[in-house]
């Protein structure tokens, strides 16, 4: 049986990866779009050293550059799954990484500096021995402490790692050197060690086996390299790093205060179109999620209970219990990750779509249990007053048996939507910009973890309570016959 | 005699796991008449009558409505069911809905009458049982006897060829049970066929044509009131002691 599933399972797969064939004059660079100045969000726009390189070698090459962003853990598994064709995200090139993909050449030395507090007693890398380290996941900072010291603390993003370091809950954070460099100068309580940890190339890194993308990447890289387009691109952004470097210590320096931080969180660069572009994204995903979660929910919810009372539609009822076991047994990010990743893994959809399936396909466990028990708590009485009066099951079911039953449950589904609404706050994890997410990007342009979190999180408690009371109004006006 | 007969149960047969409830009975019901099914606390009549409309699937035995087969695998039930009413000890009214709504939602539903129709049809009944102000309420807000002859008359609203009662007056309080008996005696005296399941020994001598004593799932004496009560049968005489 086992095996049975397991070709059913691979022959699914691979029958969205014959039709995932490369989209023709299309190069597809995955990244992980919070890492300035290499590869940051400007607006809309992802840009950073790896983006400009990549859009030349775009251009040379006469292909279109389509740039997705996502977590930097996943980008590896996302050019050996096809999602992307190169990976572009300040890669350093490992043994181990080695192994699952290929490299280009070199096109950048890079170095892993220590930031600590102005007070601390380390002084340099020797001294991180049995010391709290911080560092951003899946980044060579990660592999190489994890390798010469301890398992070190490892945050999705630099920013959390310093805001971490600020509140005292870490002794060093070890990061790439631009990162660092704009971190220390904007936290006058930080400094930046000046011996590097280690050295370390960046590469780009693409599927194993495929040559003749290798050697296109490779060739250009060399022609930018010898040209000088590779060092006018870093140029540019290293003006731009002193320039951001003075901006954010000439901050830090003035008084502050929350008038100030909430202007650099929010209202500079139009920072709160971060927050409402991803409440719009967090809105359109909870609201599909809600109503396909409902219509699935009916559906097994109905089929259960009519197995429960009449004995009918086994096999359909075994489904559905398969169905409710897998999705209530299994955490929602993961079930996510894989519909992302296994289950549309070869084909390009929109994310928002991935999540509303995702999301409505989880709830649905949820609503059906929530209602088949509304179901079951109806007299039984009513079907047969219903039947006896020649309505046909169905009939009864959706006249007489189901208005009752919602309104005995609407307590526990306006719950479920709750926390749905609050669960669509891992949509980071597959990249797609939600209300949290968004948070996230202004916390990785800020350097500042402690405003954009709060203001995310009052967003969600209003939508919350508003709902609450919206729903609180439905359950008295449905409560007048009684 | 026979062209009379309505609804007929021929050797029917009703287990549930071990037990067998209904065991072997027949039974005719003929038109226009008011038959009582009389017997002591599970002898299987509530049951029996629950077999004639299906609500409990026979487990052998054969149900005939006007002649035809109705327990047959491959038959529709709803259209038979719209024939023949139930009305059930615990009324059974559509909470959600108002009184108005729970008469007219099954024939407009299955299309034996126009909204309108319906709506002029109920407010008839309603007045007729003097309830014609509770038309807008929710089964809520009614006394028992209201309820179960609000439950009496949405039956009626599909114009049912038999009214089947399944211990209609057993739940409610015994000032309201006389209202509920007022109305059956009426629909009995406007030819209504009807079969009733009671533990109400004078009021079915009084109205019934016939009746029926059941006991262990079996039908033991039919026949006139008179002939139940004057019966040489030592369990109806039991019966009787007990609740006379």
């Amino acid at each position: 049986m086992r095996k049975i599933l397991q070709i059913i399972f691979f022959a699914f797969l691979s029958f969205f990866y014959v039709f995932a064939a490369d989209g023709a004059g299309e190069l597809r660079m995955v990244t992980a779009a919070n890492f300035p100045p290499y590869e940051f969000y400007s607006g809309k726009e992802i840009v950073g050293i790896d983006a400009d390189i990549m859009r030349e070698i775009a251009a040379r090459n006469g292909l279109k550059l389509i740039i997705e962003d996502m977590k930097f853990d996943s980008i590896i598994a996302a050019v050996q799954s096809g999602k992307g064709d190169v990976a572009a995200s300040a890669i350093t090139v490992t043994p181990d990484r080695r192994q699952m993909v290929d490299f280009t050449v070199a096109y950048v030395s890079a170095r892993q500096m220590i930031i600590v507090p102005v007070d601390s007693l380390i002084k340099n890398g020797k001294d991180l021995k049995g010391k709290r380290i911080g560092v951003q996941h899946g980044t060579t900072g990660d592999t190489y402490v994890t390798e010469n010291f301890h398992d070190p603390q490892r945050f999705d993003d630099g920013s959390m790692a310093v805001a971490a370091l600020l509140r005292g809950k870490l002794d060093a954070v070890v990061l790439d050197n631009e990162p660092a460099m704009v971190h220390s100068a904007g936290n006058p309580e930080l400094k930046m060690l000046e011996e590097p940890l280690t050295f370390e190339e960046y590469a780009f890194a693409i599927a194993k086996n495929r040559e003749p993308l290798l050697k296109m990447l490779n060739d250009s890289l060399n022609e930018m390299m010898q040209d000088g387009t590779i060092n006018e691109i870093r140029k540019k952004y290293a003006e731009k790093i002193e320039e951001t470097v003075a901006e954010t210590a000439a901050e830090n320096s003035g008084d502050g205060g929350w008038k100030s931080e909430w202007h650099t969180n929010f209202i500079k660069n139009d920072r709160w179109r971060y927050l409402w572009d991803g409440f719009l994204v967090t809105m359109q995903v909870s609201v599909a999620a809600v109503i396909l979660g409902v219509a699935i929910g009916f559906f097994v919810a109905i089929i259960r209970s009519t197995a429960d009372l009449n004995g009918n539609w086994k096999i359909a009822d075994y489904f559905c219990r398969v169905y409710l076991t897998v999705i209530r047994g299994t955490p929602v990010v993961l079930q996510l990750l894989i519909i992302y990743f296994v289950v549309f893994g070869a084909v390009d959809v929109s994310k928002v779509l991935v999540a509303i399936i995702a999301f409505g396909i989880n709830s649905g466990a949820y609503v059906a249990e929530i209602i088949r028990s509304g179901i079951m708590s109806i007299d039984r009485g009513q079907m047969e007053a219903g039947r006896s009066l020649g309505l046909s099951y169905c009939r009864t079911m959706i006249l007489i048996v189901l208005p009752q039953a919602l309104k005995n449950v609407l307590p526990a589904l306006g719950n479920e939507f709750i926390v749905l609404l609050k669960e669509t706050s891992v949509c980071g994890f597959i990249a797609l910009q939600d209300l949290t997410k968004g948070g996230d990007v202004i916390r990785s342009q800020t350097y500042n973890a402690f405003l954009p979190l709060i203001v995310v999180a009052m967003v969600y408690l209003l939508l919350v309570i508003i709902f609450s009371k919206l729903l609180e109004k439905l359950e008295k006006r449905l409560k007048r016959n009684e | 005699m026979s062209d009379m007969v309505i609804l007929e149960a021929r050797n029917l047969v009703k287990d549930f796991s071990a037990l067998r409830a209904v065991n072997d009975v027949s039974f005719a019901l003929n038109k226009g008449e008011t038959v009582f099914i009389i017997g002591p606390s599970g002898s299987g009549k509530s049951t029996f009558l629950r077999c004639l409309n299906m609500l409990e699937v026979p487990t052998a035995g054969k149900i005939l409505f006007h002649g035809k087969e109705v327990n047959h695998c491959s038959r529709n039930i709803n259209p038979y069911r719209a024939k023949v009413g139930m009305v059930f000890q615990h009324f059974n009214l559509f909470p959600h809905l108002t009184v108005l709504e729970n008469i007219t939602l099954a024939p407009v539903e299955s299309g034996l009458l126009t909204r309108s129709q319906a709506r002029e049809e109920a407010y008839g009944w309603l007045k007729r049982i003097g309830l014609e102000s509770k038309a807008e309420a929710y089964p809520m807000q009614l006394s028992g006897g209201q309820k179960q002859r609000i439950a009496i008359v949405r039956a009626c609203a599909m114009h049912p060829e038999v009214l089947l009662f399944d211990e209609p007056t057993s739940a409610l309080d015994p000032e309201m049970v006389g209202e509920v008996q007022l109305l059956m005696r009426e629909l009995a005296d406007g030819g209504m066929t009807m079969a009733v399941v009671t533990h109400e020994i004078g009021f079915a001598t009084e109205i019934a044509d016939r009746m029926v004593f059941m006991d262990h799932g079996q039908i033991v004496v039919s026949g006139t009131p008179e002939e139940l009560i004057n019966s040489d049968n030592v369990r109806i005489k039991e019966f009787f002691d007990k609740v006379i």
